[in-house]
């Protein structure tokens, strides 16, 4: 019998949420109202993006989400021509976004696609590394250059003099308007050159699994990781550079102070006026642009925040570090050993090939996925981390400019508007400003957030069913393939999922991340100044984890995340470290409890509550 | 002591495959699988020497040839009454004291290995040369008494009929002395089999284990449904486990070598028989014999609940993996122009829904 799940129009909505449309933009809503679109939208299937988004949407922070909407689309449908497959669409319901892939309809239009797709995919993979390192690294370096140089303050009582003296001849409102736009214009720059090489990188991960799958039925993920994975991926940089700190601070002999339980800033004025500590200061100053730019969490949401943004975190891990170091612990990972396991792994499930031809299609789908792994790897320190948090304490500049009003009663609440809604916002304050009259905001926007806020917690408590709508006979955009991992199983484990009411319930279902198995005790962490919380062979649950987490991986007994796949940065550190994770379960934060005997398998994904606390 | 051909016992780790003149094939394979890492049940063999000195200090050798002889023209009928003739002999004669203290005082050694007064060993026919499943072996047999007795019939089943027409159709001689093996009785928790490839489909970069609780007749004889256990041969990494049923073991009947059923108790029906390291270690073993041999193998194992992990693990059995095998090679993939070729028929095939 063919799937099919929920018609995307007739989710519930939730009762005391009515006109929530108007936190997000039009285009994102499943509608009725052109027959046409709706009938497209029935025959489409339309899957929660639980990968990316463990929780629903601030109005303002779907900026990212349509910046990769505009961006993976239009480089597989209108750059590559990806033979059959044109881009993801997407819909928002109760605040949870919805993807779905689209195909190329007319099947006569595909082998027209194919002599575009080998002349332009064909140009991309012949001149990879020159137009990765080159070209990319310096339009991308540029942009952030850009980013860096915009602040906002408060609109000034009068211009400056140099302004008229120089005779500018424009006002500080007219500015602030014109560098908003050059904010949200940076950030949309940022995403059209993080899809630049992505596309063709997943095509050719979904060659290489496929073709490995072929020669090697059943073959594991993480065998294909291990396989093809840079060795030392520039997202394992800042931990180095951590390790680097409490080693120098060893060395030349400040670790005392360092260890001492001082704030980041006390630390620092003490470090600043030690003759020792003085070097080590500087040393940090000098690698934290950029290496302490690296997110909490994914990068996604603006509580994902930065080491720069929040020095108490690298601290602590470099106290940690120092720690570890004094008690004969070896620290960081073990490169030489790495790549000489990937190329031992490769070497053997090559030797266990028996034709040319075979061989031949190893070498292909091998070479080509070692070709674009780096760019894979590394795009995501570039974009999601220090693009993302540098724009995240931009757009808090703003929100304090507009508290500083009486806009919003916290700079935080301008998560709550729409990016065309601050720009209205900023209009009123600035035309208000120019003229010398009160604003019109402070009337209306308090009690618009504060109802935007009660709605956004009823979104949370809302279960988003895993799909909508019907499944395609195949699926052929890479990403959705690869990143997302639709098949026929997954689709029936989402159906029992939505519509048994989640089946037994104390089991979760992941995706495996890292061999084996463990139990133990759950510490659920929500953010990482939670790791101080952390005991000896608990196993961790978390949204996700990042280089942050690092100090975790040597005690934990194993981890559950709820978003991300077998290259994220929990699967890979726990390879390392050989222990057991679940990845991608969606929901294991609010599903496990902190104290809860659980049992998980990371061969399976599956994770069991043996004991509620 | 001296020379390994005047000895009466060699332990399986003092041999090696060109031994096999001193203490039979079984035996002297044992040692060489030993000597390449392979571990397999602890234990000793008597000699081929200990053997034809048996027959020399009883006197019997004389004896049987005498009375051979006087049997006249070989046919069944004379191999058969030349077998009781021989048997009797052997069983009765009294094991001469020296080779019994070399045997018991090694059969001590075993016992203290795994701390206890009487511990049940296999008696095994060994012979130099190959005579499949001509001569007997005993499972299960403990204490010194038992030991010497069944020893005696080991020896003494080289002259069962087929035995004796056998080597009379090959021109072999009458006599025929055979290498003993004395491995403990592995005192299975656990038993399976090792594939060092993928059973369903010939991948050969798999390797399956099978499991079950008890002895390895449950797995082997389909008994039950045993756990099912798939490990990537090349980083050991378990890529999926099945647990089964396994409602039933089997279990050697109390001293003696007879097997019966015996249900599992409820609560281990439903959790994985083998730990993650005995898995990851077996099928480490599993590769080692493959590349030992240099072809895909059917491996028997034991796991033996009188050791601690990993000298627990005991190869049992091996033999070549023989329906894969014998398959003729095809390539996987179709052949593609160039790398690209390759990537656009993926994209183009895309994933299958249903």
């Amino acid at each position: 019998m063919a799937i099919k799940f929920m018609d995307p129009h007739d989710v519930p909505q939730i009762p005391g949420t009515e006109g929530w449309e108007r936190m997000y933009p039009y285009q994102y809503h499943f509608t009725k109202d052109d027959p046409e679109r709706a009938a497209y939208e029935s025959n489409q299937i339309w899957y929660y993006d639980g990968l990316h988004y463990p929780e629903p949407h601030y109005p303002f922070d779907l900026i990212w989400d349509e910046a990769w909407y505009l961006a993976l689309s239009q480089f597989n449908t209108r750059h590559w021509l990806v033979p059959p497959a044109n881009g993801i669409d997407h819909r928002i319901v109760n605040g949870y976004v919805y993807i779905s892939p689209v195909g190329v309809e007319n099947p006569e239009d595909i082998p027209k696609r194919v002599p575009h797709f080998q002349e332009r995919a064909g140009f991309y993979f012949q001149n990879w590394n020159d137009l990765y390192e080159k070209n990319w690294k310096k339009k991308v370096g540029n942009v952030i250059e850009q980013l860096e140089a915009i602040n906002f303050t408060d609109l000034p009582e009068m211009e400056d003099i140099s302004v008229i003296k120089e005779g500018i001849g424009k006002g500080s409102g007219y500015e602030f308007l014109k560098k908003y736009d050059k904010l949200i214009d940076l950030g949309l720059e940022s995403w059209q050159y993080h899809f630049e090489f992505l596309n063709l990188s997943y095509a050719v991960q979904v060659n290489f699994f496929q073709t490995m799958n072929q020669l090697f039925p059943g073959i594991p993920m993480a065998t294909l990781t291990k396989m093809s994975a840079g060795f030392d991926p520039i997202l394992f940089r800042p931990d180095a550079e951590l390790i680097r700190l409490a080693k120098l601070a060893l060395e030349i002999g400040c670790e005392e102070l360092i260890l001492k339980p001082l704030k980041a800033d006390e630390l620092m004025k003490a470090l600043a006026e030690d003759s020792i500590g003085k070097i080590w200061l500087q040393e940090l100053e000098r690698i934290r642009y950029p290496w302490f730019h690296i997110s909490v969490g994914t990068g996604w949401y603006h509580t994902h925040i930065s080491w720069n943004d929040n020095l108490e975190i690298p601290f602590d891990n470099i106290r940690t570090n120092i720690r570890a170091i004094k008690a004969g612990k070896t620290l960081g990972r073990p490169t030489d050993q790495i790549l000489k396991e990937r190329d031992r792994i490769a070497t053997e499930y090559r030797a266990l090939l028996k034709t040319d031809a075979d061989r031949e299609a190893f070498d292909q789908g091998l070479n080509l996925a070692r070709l674009v792994l780096p760019y894979a790897e590394d795009h995501n320190f570039y974009i999601e981390h220090w693009f993302h948090t540098l724009f995240w304490g931009k757009v808090r500049q703003i929100g304090q400019v507009l508290t500083n009003a009486g806009f919003f009663g916290d700079a935080d609440d301008i998560w709550y508007l729409r990016r065309d809604e601050i720009k209205q916002a900023l209009w009123d304050l600035c035309t208000a400003w120019a003229t010398g009259v009160k604003p019109r905001g402070p009337s209306y926007w308090p009690k618009e957030i504060d109802w935007r806020k009660g709605v956004y917690e009823k979104f949370k408590e809302w279960t988003p069913p895993a799909a909508l709508g019907t499944p395609p006979e195949v699926v052929t955009e890479p990403f959705t393939i690869v990143l997302w991992g639709v098949t026929s199983d997954v689709l029936k484990t989402w159906l029992k999922g939505g519509e048994e009411d989640g089946g037994d319930p104390n089991e979760l279902q992941g995706s495996p991340g890292s061999s084996g198995i463990a139990e133990g005790k759950a510490r659920v962490l929500k953010s990482v100044d939670q790791l101080v919380d952390l005991k000896e062979g608990e196993i961790l649950v978390a949204t996700t984890t990042s280089p942050s987490w690092a100090p975790a991986f040597v005690k934990i007994a194993g981890a559950i995340t709820d978003v991300g796949g077998p290259m994220c940065h929990a699967a890979i550190v726990c390879r390392e470290y050989g222990l057991p994770t679940v990845v991608g379960t969606g929901k294991g934060t609010q599903f496990i409890k902190t104290g809860d005997l659980i049992r998980m398998d990371g061969d399976t994904g599956k994770v069991t509550i043996l004991q509620r606390a | 002591m001296g020379d390994k051909d005047k000895r009466y016992i060699l332990w399986y780790d003092e041999m090696e495959g060109a031994d096999f003149p001193i203490v039979g094939k079984k035996n002297s394979n044992l040692g060489e699988m030993i000597k390449a890492g392979i571990p397999v049940s602890h234990g000793f063999a008597i000699t081929i020497y200990a053997n034809d000195q048996f027959l020399v200090l009883t006197g019997i050798k004389e004896e049987i040839e005498k009375q051979i002889t006087s049997l006249g023209k070989v046919t069944y009928e004379t191999a058969k009454q030349a077998s009781a003739i021989a048997m009797n002999l052997i069983e009765k004669a009294k094991m001469p004291e020296i080779i019994e203290r070399e045997i018991l005082d090694n059969y001590k050694k075993l016992c203290d290995q795994t701390c206890m007064s009487a511990c049940p060993v296999a008696v095994r026919s060994s012979g130099a040369v190959s005579m499949p499943g001509q001569m007997e072996t005993y499972l299960n047999i403990c204490g010194e008494n038992d030991l010497i007795d069944y020893v005696k019939k080991c020896w003494a089943s080289a002259y069962n009929t087929e035995a004796i027409m056998y080597r009379m159709n090959k021109g072999m001689p009458f006599l025929f002395n055979i290498g003993v093996g004395i491995p403990k009785m592995v005192n299975s928790r656990v038993s399976g089999i090792i594939f060092t490839i993928n059973p369903i489909n010939g991948d050969p970069s798999k390797i399956s284990i099978d499991a079950s609780y008890g002895l390895g007749e449950a797995v082997v004889s389909g008994l039950v449904t045993p756990d099912t256990y798939l490990i990537d041969k090349v980083t050991f990494d378990i890529i999926k486990t099945t647990v089964g049923s396994k409602e039933t073991m089997c279990v050697y009947k109390d001293e003696g070598s007879d097997i019966v059923q015996k249900d599992v108790p409820e609560e281990k029906r439903g959790v994985s028989s083998l730990s993650q390291q005995e898995i990851k270690e077996l099928a480490r073993i599993g590769k080692l014999i493959e590349q030992y041999y240099g072809k895909a193998y059917d491996i028997e194992f034991g796991i033996d609940a009188d050791y601690p992990f990993p000298e627990n693990i005991i190869i049992l059995q091996v033999r070549p993996e023989s329906v894969w095998s014998k398959k003729e090679v095809e390539a996987k993939v179709e052949a593609k122009k160039d790398p690209m070729d390759r990537l656009l028929s993926t994209l183009l095939a895309g994933v299958k829904i249903k």
